[in-house]
């Protein structure tokens, strides 16, 4: 077997794997799952890669344009308005739920009374469909009935209403993503603090370490691993704003799926445009997913193997 | 459960791997065919049943009322559905386009916005209805819709109503304010505004439609042409010369209604919807609407009752002609249709004179023959179709009726917005459209 | 010991945050329900009342007619119909597949694990909007549009990771030892499966079920996209439309959004530990 050490796949490889009927059977197993998510999720971005490079319209396939579609987008004032909104969006909505969430975890990580209630109204803002939950706050925000409308127009905040500024839209849709995660993402941030074992405490408290030592030299290294996972979903769930943007906004905020969405499939102009920022979309996720994988060591379950 | 008893319940019940397999493939088969029994359930063509779509009724109900008509005297052939459709027309639109390109709908007679039928015409989704639509018909009716309905010289669509931008006005409170007619020029209409709202307590001065939709272009536009500017230098093909002191002035104007404390900031997000019980419910002096209103308001609809409420025209800068825009609605057949003889009779019964007579006095819109419009019973019965007749013939601009106006109207819907709310000062508005509307233009050709 | 004199003055310094925590407790519960209540009451109180300047407090003239309104209008009531088997479907075929992909991943051995963990993984990171152009025209293609068919199949591909992450979780915490005792009798892999796992992993499977379908149901952007009429639309994509069917009845539009929030929240109150442990099993050990 010495030509199994020297390379990785020998000649016996893959007889080894196929050959032997468990590891067949747990290839079957996976395959179909695998199979839905290539064919229906993989190939349809090589496809939308061609299309971004061709003059397409939904019904029609054009020909090949090279990167002008590209050019065309990253000229589009919409784009950059939309690319601004976005990444103000991401940065900023991940940054106070992840500063919230961790409060909140650190302040509940011991046994008190009440705790159901407490999980109870953790999870009823994350129950609520995005969509479902941006109607209601556009209701609160309505000129004439909105209670938050009215508030904020009373202490003297705002002087106009929020939904038609597109600056306020955003903060306000800030806020409201802030109120709908940062429950989860205090969930999340309170499983990986209950991992840590409380004697590691209990020995830096008698080594006479206080509070602060204690956050920064103990709690933040263990808690590392649970808050790249977090922050790393929460920053690509942000980053991909759809739905809040859409229903709260009406057209008046717009995201990099906005944008993509109008593009393709509400005007008749833009698809080509549309196309080349679906594509922009997915390469940045990408990037900012090997970002947090490679360089912040965010490890994978499928290295914990 | 001891390993044990498991084993012996496996060996009881010895499933191999193929059974395995074949009960999952039932199931899946079963998921599958619950899943694609969704296939756009109820009633589509080709079933005695002729779907109509259209946006939803007014309160009177006038068209479920001509449709259940229809039915009645049609028992035995066939039926006709209707399908209501968003109220917003951009939504509206939007839905026709996914159907049509997802390979023709269940729509047989299409109930829409003038200038769709241009738009549809260029991507052969409306019929051409040229042979059972001759010119001698075709002069029986307003020549602006007729316009609209042409392509190539085909015509694609016949006039359902129109409409065009009035000003309504509370006549009560402006008599209680010392004035005696509605205003002719905009600076008229914010003294008037401000200082009736003042005098007899209403909340508002001016309610119209100023959100980043269809009906906020319809708006823009008025006030650009009653400065003297336009979008394009035709109607339906032309240079694009927005760019201009004039429409600059005009979207001046339109944001000046905010600054000045005659509109409250909520009309930039207000459509028909929102604007209309404003005015209804007494909380306005003055709203700008389409006719159709009036007949709301007569119908008993609203708090206000018509003979508090004067139509009148659009107002102008001094030296200007008045401008509303044209508006309206026209029949058109879906060319994939499975029943095109049936649609015609449902779209010839829809546009005749008695039919048009009907939503006439019934809803107060103003059908699109010419000789409704010189009928004294309707006349009488509205007086908003005298005013709009002479709008109508005199002073309604359609908006560009263009291939792509689609997208022209995407462009015009955010700066004019803009515009409106003041995120973009009126001259930056108007040079980005020059830009944008141009390019559209161009790849129209 | 430093203790004695510790606790003496921990346990005034105790009272102090006790009473502080409770208190953070209070408004932290308060803030997250707030909205739900409100909007309740919005639907709940008659149309004058609504539109009050300033807005009170406690509802004063209540009315019924809002909710009546809401569940009688047939668009809606096929909106929930429609949701129903979209979610249920979905989530069907997610737990079919999706347990047996974990089964594999949790318990057997094979070389591409690694290969295969990441792909399922990368498609939570999948930018779902980059696809939306390319599937319309194959769907349109297969005729697919305006029909479950095609959510269901985008819905079932964006849950997966979700429902394998959280079996693979639960798998995971089984012993190793009964499926060698069975193997051990004679079973094959797939009966080990069938007859052992499946039935110790039921409550971790109804967990997965209740978060897949609570996902699937969701779903906006694909709903949005590919239908395109009330025969098929879900409640997500009805009910921001509903200002153009109502109007301005503002107070319907509260209805409608809190009829369809409500079955969650009761659904997720009533197995919220049972949620809470399946999050954080997936994000600990995942």
């Amino acid at each position: 077997m010495t030509t199994a050490s020297s390379e990785k796949k020998g000649r016996g490889w893959f007889k080894e794997e196929f050959g032997n009927p468990e590891r067949r059977t747990a290839y079957y197993m996976v395959l179909p799952s695998l199979f839905i998510i290539v064919v229906v999720a993989f190939f349809p971005v090589l496809y939308g890669i061609v299309l971004s490079l061709t003059d397409s319209t939904v019904s029609a396939f054009g020909s090949f344009v090279g990167l002008e579609n590209y050019t065309e987008m990253f000229q589009d004032p919409d784009f950059l308005v939309s690319l601004t909104n976005t990444v103000i969006f991401t940065v900023v909505s991940v940054a106070l739920e992840f500063i919230i969430g961790l409060g909140i975890a650190l302040a509940v990580n011991r046994a008190f009374r009440g705790r159901g209630l407490v999980r109870a109204a953790i999870l009823v803002p994350w129950a609520f469909p995005t969509v479902i939950s941006a109607v209601m706050w556009r209701l609160m925000f309505q000129p004439g009935i909105g209670i938050f409308q009215y508030l904020a127009e009373t202490i003297g905040i705002i002087s106009r209403p929020v939904l038609s500024d597109p600056t306020l839209l955003l903060i306000a849709a800030i806020l409201i993503d802030v109120w709908k995660t940062t429950p989860f993402m205090a969930l999340l941030l309170l499983a990986g603090l209950q991992v840590i074992p409380g004697e590691v405490y209990e020995a830096a408290r008698v080594d006479g370490a206080n509070v602060w030592q204690r956050f920064f030299r103990i709690t933040l290294p263990l808690l590392k691993g649970a808050i790249l996972v977090a922050v790393l979903f929460r920053t690509l769930d942000a980053y991909r704003v759809y739905d809040l943007f859409w229903a709260f906004g009406a057209r008046e905020l717009q995201s990099l799926s906005t944008f993509v969405y109008e593009g393709v499939r509400i005007s008749q102009l833009q698809f080509g445009t549309g196309n080349a920022a679906a594509i922009f979309i997915f390469l940045t996720s990408f990037l900012i997913a090997m970002f947090f994988i490679r360089v912040l060591g965010m490890r994978t379950s499928a290295e914990e193997e | 459960m001891t390993s044990r008893g498991q084993s012996a319940v496996l060996a009881g019940r010895r499933i191999n791997r193929r059974d395995f397999l074949k009960m999952s493939g039932a199931g899946l088969a079963g998921a599958a065919l619950l899943g694609t029994s969704g296939c756009g359930g109820g009633g589509g063509s080709g079933s005695g049943n002729l779907v109509f779509s259209m946006g939803p009724d007014d309160p009177n109900k006038t068209w479920t009322t001509l449709i259940d008509k229809f039915n009645k005297e049609n028992k035995g052939s066939f039926q006709v559905t209707y399908r209501e459709m968003p109220a917003d027309t951009g939504q509206y639109f939007d839905k026709l386009r996914t159907e049509f390109q997802a390979g023709g709908g269940n729509i047989d007679v299409i109930g829409g916005d003038t200038i769709w039928p241009i738009q549809f015409a260029a991507q052969g989704w409306v019929q051409d209805l040229s042979d059972k639509f001759p010119e001698p018909e075709q002069n029986k009716f307003l020549p602006a819709p007729i316009q609209a309905s042409i392509y190539e010289d085909a015509i694609y669509g016949v006039p359902w109503y129109e409409d065009a931008g009035l000003l309504y006005s509370r006549s009560d409170l402006l008599e209680q304010a010392g004035y005696s007619a509605p205003p002719k020029t905009w600076d008229e209409l914010k003294e008037m505004a401000l200082k009736t709202s003042q005098d007899t307590g209403t909340p508002n001065g001016f309610v119209f439609q100023g959100r980043n939709y269809e009906g906020g272009v319809c708006n823009g536009l008025e006030y650009i042409r009653t400065h003297g500017g336009d979008v394009l230098s035709g109607v339906t093909s032309g240079e694009v010369v927005i760019d201009s002191p004039e429409a600059a002035a005009g979207l001046e104007t339109y944001h000046s209604m905010i600054t000045d404390g005659v509109a409250p900031q909520a009309v930039a997000s207000y459509t028909e919807t929102e604007s209309v019980p404003v005015f209804g419910n007494g909380e306005a002096v003055f709203l700008r609407e389409w006719p159709g209103t009036y007949g709301d308001i007569a119908g008993g609809n609203y708090k206000v009752k018509k003979d508090q409420v004067a139509v009148s025209q659009i107002p102008v800068t001094p030296g200007n002609e008045s401008s509303s825009t044209l508006g309206g609605w026209t029949f058109m057949i879906n060319a994939q249709t499975d029943m095109p003889d049936e649609a015609w009779e449902f779209v010839k019964f829809m546009s005749s004179f008695e039919s048009f007579k009907f939503i006439a006095t019934n809803g107060g819109y103003i059908a699109a023959r010419k000789a409704i419009l010189d009928d004294t019973e309707v006349q009488e019965a509205i007086p908003t179709v005298k005013l709009a007749k002479d709008v109508l013939l005199d002073y309604a601009t359609s908006r560009p009726v263009t291939e792509f106006y689609g997208d022209m109207s995407l462009e015009m819907q955010d700066q004019f917005n803009n515009a409106l709310t003041g995120d973009t000062p009126p001259q930056q508005a108007c040079e980005s459209l020059q830009n944008s509307l141009t390019s559209i233009m161009e790849q129209a050709e | 010991m430093a203790s004695a004199t510790a606790t003496k003055g921990a346990a005034g310094r105790g009272a102090l945050t006790t009473v502080l925590f409770y208190i953070f407790l209070v408004v932290f519960v308060f803030v997250s329900v707030f909205p739900l209540l409100w909007v309740f009451k919005m639907s709940i109180v008659t149309k004058a009342e609504l539109f009050a300047s300033p807005p009170t407090i406690v509802p004063q003239n209540v009315t019924g007619a809002e909710w009546a309104q809401v569940l009688g209008d047939p668009t809606f009531q096929q909106a929930l119909v429609n949701s129903t088997i979209i979610s249920t479907v979905t989530t069907v075929i997610c737990l079919f597949f999706g347990s047996i992909a974990a089964y594999a991943i949790s318990r057997l051995r094979f070389r591409f694990k690694g290969t295969v963990m990441t792909l399922i993984l990368a498609i939570s990171f999948f930018p779902a909007v980059a696809i939306i152009a390319p599937l319309f025209i194959q769907f349109t293609q297969f005729g697919l549009i305006n029909t479950y068919a095609s959510v269901i199949i985008t819905d079932t591909v964006f849950a997966l990771p979700l429902t394998i992450w959280l079996l693979v979780a639960f798998f995971r915490e089984l012993p190793v030892d009964l499926e060698d005792a069975a193997k051990v009798d004679g079973a094959t892999t797939i009966q080990a499966f069938r007859k052992v796992i499946v039935p110790l992993a039921a409550p971790g499977v109804f967990t997965t079920a209740i978060l897949t379908f609570i996902h699937a149901w969701n779903e906006f952007l694909f709903a949005n996209t590919f239908l395109f009429d009330e025969t098929t639309q879900p409640v997500t994509v009805v009910i921001p439309n509903f200002a153009t069917v109502y109007t301005v009845d503002y107070g319907a539009q509260a209805a409608a959004a809190v009829v369809v929030t409500v079955p969650l929240v009761i659904l997720v109150l009533i197995f919220q530990r049972r949620i809470v442990s399946g999050l954080t099993a997936g994000a600990v050990k995942g």
